[in-house]
């Protein structure tokens, strides 16, 4: 399990994970996100899953959190390629709707987009 | 083709993916497709960490048992622990329940299992501990190979 966390100009986050999810890799990297989310301006986190070759719901639990720490600012996410048996766990779970396949920059834009009306 | 293995290990965390390389690797003879391994994949690491982190709330001494048996085209795997049991097996398998909330356990394990498996039976007695077992049918895509 590896990840990588950059931030963008307003407020942006995007943290893209490698290798596999599960419970105990969550336990590993929980603390750190978490405290880049509370400790900066973060109001929107865009996690993508284009290197993640595996996830259970230890994922779920991971991202249920951490927008319950953006729900403070009234934040967003939003879930960059998600293989299809992940999407499908996505959706079991009610966050199908926060899915996009796309690139980066195509999500950051859509975000600018809704910030600016 | 019919076989069969047995692994056991004891409850740490370290060792879910253990067990889900295990049973990825055992699988493989049978040729799955790429969703079919992802969804067994999923099934085999929600239970062993169930076991883990709720059957012996990872003390690391407990032994969790994962027993796989082929059959034909179906793979029928059993993950066993003897640690506390689930007192209401049908609470715990509701979507979204949880007792480890504040672990961020998202009580979506079974609604997990029993979407991608095609039988899913979990036993369970309180502190004598609990047994899911599970089938899934592997269409074997290139079975024409051999």
């Amino acid at each position: 399990m590896n990840y990588e966390l950059s931030m963008y100009p307003e407020q942006i986050a995007i943290i893209r994970l490698y290798g596999e999810l599960g419970h105990h890799e969550t336990e590993k990297i929980r603390a750190q996100i978490s405290k880049t989310i509370l400790q900066g301006h973060v109001t929107t986190l865009i996690w993508n899953l284009a290197g993640l070759q595996f996830m259970d719901s230890s994922g779920i639990g991971l991202i249920l959190g951490r927008m319950r720490e953006l729900s403070i600012v009234g934040g967003q996410i939003i879930i960059l390629n998600p293989s299809s048996t992940m999407q499908k766990i996505f959706q079991f779970s009610g966050l199908a709707q926060y899915i996009m396949h796309a690139d980066e920059q195509a999500a950051i834009s859509h975000i600018r987009g809704i910030v600016h009306g | 083709m019919d076989n069969e293995m047995t692994l056991s290990f004891i409850a740490k965390s370290e060792n879910e993916s253990l067990a889900r390389m295990a049973v990825m690797s055992f699988i493989a003879q049978l040729d799955p497709t790429v969703d079919e391994l992802s969804e067994l994949k999923t099934i085999i690491s929600e239970a062993v960490s169930n076991a883990i982190i709720h059957g012996y709330e990872e003390d690391g001494k407990s032994v969790v048992t994962v027993r796989a048996t082929l059959i034909g085209h179906t793979i029928q795997v059993s993950i066993q622990d003897y640690g506390k049991g689930i007192g209401d097996v049908a609470q715990a398998m509701e979507p979204l329940f949880t007792t480890k909330a504040a672990l961020e356990r998202s009580g979506m394990g079974f609604t997990i299992m029993e979407s991608f498996a095609d039988e899913l039976v979990v036993q369970s007695v309180e502190g004598e501990g609990t047994s899911v077992t599970f089938t899934k049918k592997i269409s074997s895509a290139h079975a024409s190979v051999m």
